[in-house]
């Protein structure tokens, strides 16, 4: 393998590892504010009261905890598709990246990135529901066109390293 | 397998075994040993080509077929 490529693989695995532990960073933050929304939730709302950016405190608590779950369910989504990538890349790095397990991986990412805009519409009607219409978080999730090139992107590929594949198995055996 | 590969007995009446086949055509001996065994899946036309020219010898003398019972 030439060497260009497997500094490029060592890069892509350090940033993979790098995005797994920022996505496990983002999981206790929520598993944090989760937790702060139960046991302090006075002290919260006066927070949120003072903040002007969320509609009348009193009566979001729910939806704000149904909006943790969504974005925990969005993490654990996006360490599935790390790890289906680590794995990817791993076989990269053997030199063998066209076998049938790699197909299935990028179909499974090509699923769940399905799952993880699917989650982000809940989370942009909640969101929008307890936020002032012009503020940020108001804006979080919703529909987004780099997603949907991403899930295409993914199926595409996964069609592309199934033909790898076959034709791979194709050729051994040939002499 | 139907199609039986000759190559033992090729290299036997030559009195050349598969390393100097390998070095003079350029083809590894593992994938000479491959097709020797007669565990290989396809053959190239330009491994059968290397091979004949070599051994001076038509595809046919390689390459036989025979009825599976």
């Amino acid at each position: 393998m030439p060497a260009q490529h497997s500094t490029l693989l060592g890069v892509t695995r350090g940033l993979l590892w790098l995005m797994l532990g920022l996505v496990a960073a983002a999981a206790l933050l929520v598993l944090a504010v989760s937790v702060g929304l139960v046991a302090a939730w006075p002290d919260i709302m006066v927070e949120l009261k003072n903040s002007k950016i969320f509609i009348d405190p009193g009566i979001i608590q729910p939806r704000l905890l149904w909006m943790m779950a969504v974005l925990a369910a969005i993490l654990g989504v996006a360490a599935f598709v790390l790890r289906q990538l680590q794995a990817m890349v791993a076989s990269a790095a053997t030199g063998d990246p066209f076998i049938p397990a790699n197909a299935r991986r990028l179909r499974r990412t090509g699923w769940s990135l399905v799952a993880a805009q699917l989650l982000a519409i809940p989370l942009h009607m909640i969101a929008s529901s307890v936020a002032a219409g012009h503020s940020e978080f108001a804006n979080m999730g919703g529909i987004d066109l780099t997603n949907i090139l991403a899930i295409l992107l993914a199926f595409v590929l996964a069609a592309v390293f199934e033909q790898g594949a076959a034709m791979r198995d194709e050729l051994e055996g040939t002499v | 397998m139907a199609i039986v590969v000759k190559l033992d007995e090729l290299l036997h009446a030559r009195r050349m075994t598969l390393t100097d086949l390998s070095d003079r055509i350029g083809i590894t001996l593992a994938n000479l040993s491959i097709l020797k065994t007669g565990k290989a899946k396809a053959m190239r036309f330009s491994t059968l080509e290397a091979i004949c020219m070599e051994l001076d010898c038509q595809p046919g003398d390689l390459l036989a077929f025979e009825t599976e019972r």
